[in-house]
């Protein structure tokens, strides 16, 4: 929300770089002169020397690699089933008088709370940590999901109907298409909850992983190994947002919002 | 017969519980790692009776609502102080873009060495991870006033400040409320998770503690409280905002 | 009630031939509900072959939900709806069906769109191309064959609806007062064209309005509802659409149409307005 005028513009870009470099700075002079306990706030010096140090012998790397890989994959999981339900619930009243209050029930439950029910069942393994992040974003999606195809404008189904579409073939041909902004927009809310949630789980599974190196940080008292962890998962969250919002402009490219300008 | 339509709207809730149960009973599943549902439903008693849910609900819920007041007062103050200061937004907003992409549960480890293993930490995890959705909806909400509202209002007098209660906090409720349930989401899985983790007491704590000893219906019988909560606060939540907003067109 | 207003204009087609026969038709929105309204109650009429046929209201008459059931998407509760092709009950190529918020599918191209059809009728590829590029150069969209919906006019837009819909090659064509998103000068350029490309086919055009010159000018004759319940009130004689005088919407005939047409619809309303009040 800037006025128009090339001065103000270039001063909101010179804060974008200049706060977070005065909070550098900031984090130096206590660091240095001690100003708060060392154990608690360590100088920025030792936190980027330990990041150094995880990168250099792979570890970072590797727990990124862990956490990235688990994310996406219950994201993608959630997203296989969810997506082709949701559709298929909102279209089919059967389905929908199932499945409504389910969601309705199922959605504002914190899901992490299961977690040691899924390691009951599935073990502290991958695919554990995979099965309890999915489950947790699935519900966001499958409610956006079938909101947004129920809500399909008529005139659309209409048209197509009139055109000599079957029922089924409209799923996919237009209910899909004409939902896919909404359906996105859950997806990168869902995103966000997988990765939460798998950071979450490898914290308490343990293994290796952002959440499990971190947990163990935490508990050895390793201080910059803990802000580092943080900075890390700070990166793959950025990472992965930026991704999608990239997907949402590849799959919209036909849609009035990428005409608007930013 | 509409008395009759709320419970036959949640039927296959119904149908699930009973499936449930009869998975167990019927010996298709074992008791190991399912335990039935009506013996979940007497743990769930014994522990209700012999103290130790309400004991350890009273710690999770003090926590999550201090910390959830902090995070309400300063996302929103916060938030309403970008909206009226123009330098304080270009102050805060690179900040809360660094802050953003943070998945809130990687703060677990930095509140345990600050706070240790006791309440502390908890509120403080919850003020720390729900600031940002209540901020970041009041910026929105509140910026999201038409203008010719806004200058409707200055012309017949209004002062800066007044326009911020009477026109921008009314306008914005509705997204303030929305991002008041995200923030209470976001309040139970910290809780959850570092309860289950990082604490010696609290429901997270609880089912932890059955969890590593084995007692399985006494673990689900506390997941189910939990789980259950959520949804009423939730609903709870749905409520506050239909008064609150029932001065607006239904959507 | 057939009042014949304007001694110019000729019935086109022999009067009696049945092109779409409405028979009788009520319609009943949220039956048994708080809210209960009937929209249509006992509503016949005999659309003949080849005709403009214009039906015009104010808002919430009924004439849309006629068009509806007319088109199969809403079944008809009571009475009955015929074309040549037998009862209606359901959404059919041969009925066509232009919306006034276009309705085409954004996400494909306009060739893509004017295809949807072709493809669903199964026809053969080189032979839906050829159709399809006919299509597109009947409504004056060479050139924009690749571009997205979000990248036309309104104007554009619709009259990309409009070759979506012709391509199948209905019999029938519907329309839900399809120019009422356009400004008035694009609005006039479609009405012409409309007339023009209607004129070389034999279609039978059902056409919703609540503008009386629209009406005017492009029907043979109109129908003017009322609302509360929805009935129609009057069926009027225009015709002026076949005339071959591009003066036409000067001339007094066509004016005191228009006036004539505008007095019905008022006191419509107001008899409307007199009935909500009780």
């Amino acid at each position: 929300m800037s006025r128009p005028g090339h001065a103000t513009l270039s001063a909101d870009r010179l804060l974008d770089i200049a706060v977070p470099a005065a909070l550098l700075v900031v984090w130096f002079i206590v660091g240095h002169w001690k100003l708060v306990d060392p154990f608690l706030v360590p100088p920025p010096a030792d936190v980027f020397k330990k990041l150094w140090q995880i990168i250099a012998d792979g570890q970072l790397p590797a727990a990124i690699g862990g956490t990235l890989y688990r994310a996406v994959a219950a994201f993608l999981l959630a997203v296989a089933i969810c997506v082709p339900l949701g559709l298929a619930v909102a279209r089919i009243a059967a389905l929908r008088w199932f499945f409504d209050p389910l969601i309705s029930v199922g959605f504002p439950m914190p899901k992490v709370a299961f977690i040691p029910i899924f390691i009951l069942w599935l073990g502290v393994f991958d695919t554990s940590k995979i099965v309890v992040a999915a489950f947790a974003c699935s519900f966001t999606i499958l409610a956006t999901t079938v909101g947004a195809a129920s809500n399909v404008e008529r005139a659309f189904v209409w048209s197509a109907l009139s055109l000599g579409a079957t029922k089924s073939a409209m799923l996919w041909e237009v209910i899909l298409p004409a939902a896919l902004p909404r359906i996105l927009t859950g997806l990168q809310i869902a995103l966000p909850i997988a990765l939460i949630t798998t950071i979450a789980a490898e914290m308490i599974m343990g293994g290796a992983g952002l959440g499990g190196t971190m947990m163990r940080a935490g508990r050895f008292a390793d201080t910059p190994g803990v802000y580092a962890g943080i900075v890390a998962s700070g990166a793959v969250g950025f990472f992965l947002v930026k991704c999608l919002e990239g997907a949402r402009r590849h799959l919209l490219s036909w849609h009035q919002e990428q005409r608007e300008t930013q | 017969m509409t008395w009759l339509r709320a419970p036959l709207r949640y039927l296959p809730v119904l149908i699930l519980a009973l499936v449930w149960e009869l998975v167990v009973r019927l010996g298709l599943v074992s008791d190991q790692i399912l335990p039935a549902l009506s013996d979940v439903a007497a743990a769930w008693w014994r522990l209700m009776v012999e103290g130790d849910i309400p004991l350890h609900a009273k710690a999770s819920f003090g926590r999550a609502a201090y910390g959830l007041a902090i995070a309400a007062v300063i996302g929103g103050v916060g938030g309403l102080a970008m909206v009226q200061s123009r330098t304080v937004y270009r102050l805060l907003n690179p900040i809360l873009q660094m802050l953003y992409p943070i998945p809130k549960s990687a703060l677990i480890p930095l509140v345990l060495i600050f706070f240790g293993i006791g309440s502390a930490s908890k509120v403080f995890l919850i003020a720390l991870g729900c600031t940002l959705p209540i901020l970041l909806s009041t910026l929105n909400g509140a910026r999201g006033v038409d203008r010719s509202v806004l200058w409707s209002a200055e012309s017949l007098g209004a002062s800066r400040l007044a326009t911020l209660w009477e026109i921008r906090v009314p306008a914005a409720m509705p997204e303030i409320l929305a991002g008041l349930r995200t923030a209470t989401a976001f309040c139970f899985i910290l809780l959850v998770s570092s309860e289950l983790l990082i604490s010696r007491d609290g429901l997270g704590y609880l089912i932890a503690n059955f969890g590593e000893a084995g007692i399985y219906p006494e673990m689900f019988a506390v997941i189910l409280t939990v789980a259950a909560t959520g949804f009423c606060v939730d609903r709870l939540l749905l409520a506050l905002s239909r008064f609150v907003l029932r001065w607006q067109a239904p959507s | 009630m057939n009042v014949s207003v304007n001694p110019v204009a000729k019935a086109a087609v022999a009067p009696g031939a049945t092109g779409i026969a409405i028979d009788k038709v009520s319609h009943v929105f949220n039956r048994g509900a708080a809210n209960e309204f009937v929209a249509l109650d006992q509503v016949s009429l005999d659309i003949r072959p080849g005709e403009f046929h214009c039906l015009l209201g104010p808002s919430g008459c009924g004439k849309s939900t006629l068009l509806y059931l007319i088109g199969g998407f809403i079944q008809v509760q009571s009475g009955s709806i015929s074309t040549s092709r037998g009862k209606v009950s359901a959404p059919g190529p041969d009925r066509g069906v232009v919306f006034q918020n276009f309705a085409l599918f954004p996400w494909l191209t306009v060739r893509d769109n004017i295809l949807y059809g072709l493809k669903k009728r199964r026809i053969a590829r080189a032979e839906r191309e050829d159709i399809a590029r006919k299509f597109i150069d009947l409504v004056h969209l060479r050139g924009f064959e690749n571009a997205y919906p979000s990248q036309l006019s309104g104007g554009m837009q619709q009259r990309a609806a409009i070759a979506r819909t012709l391509a199948i090659d209905p019999d029938i064509l519907l329309m839900d007062e399809p120019f009422g998103a356009l400004d008035a000068q694009t609005r006039r350029l479609m009405q012409e064209e409309l007339l023009g490309i209607w004129k070389t086919s034999s279609k039978i055009v059902v056409f919703v309005t609540h503008d009386v010159q629209e009406a005017v000018f492009l029907a043979d004759r109109v129908s003017v509802m009322s609302a509360r319940p929805g009935r129609i009130a009057h069926v009027i004689d225009a015709g002026f659409n076949r005339s071959s005088d591009p003066d036409i919407v000067r001339s007094p005939a066509f004016v005191e149409c228009g006036e004539n047409l505008w007095q019905l619809v008022k006191t419509q309303a107001n008899l409307q307005s007199s009935r909500s009040a009780t």
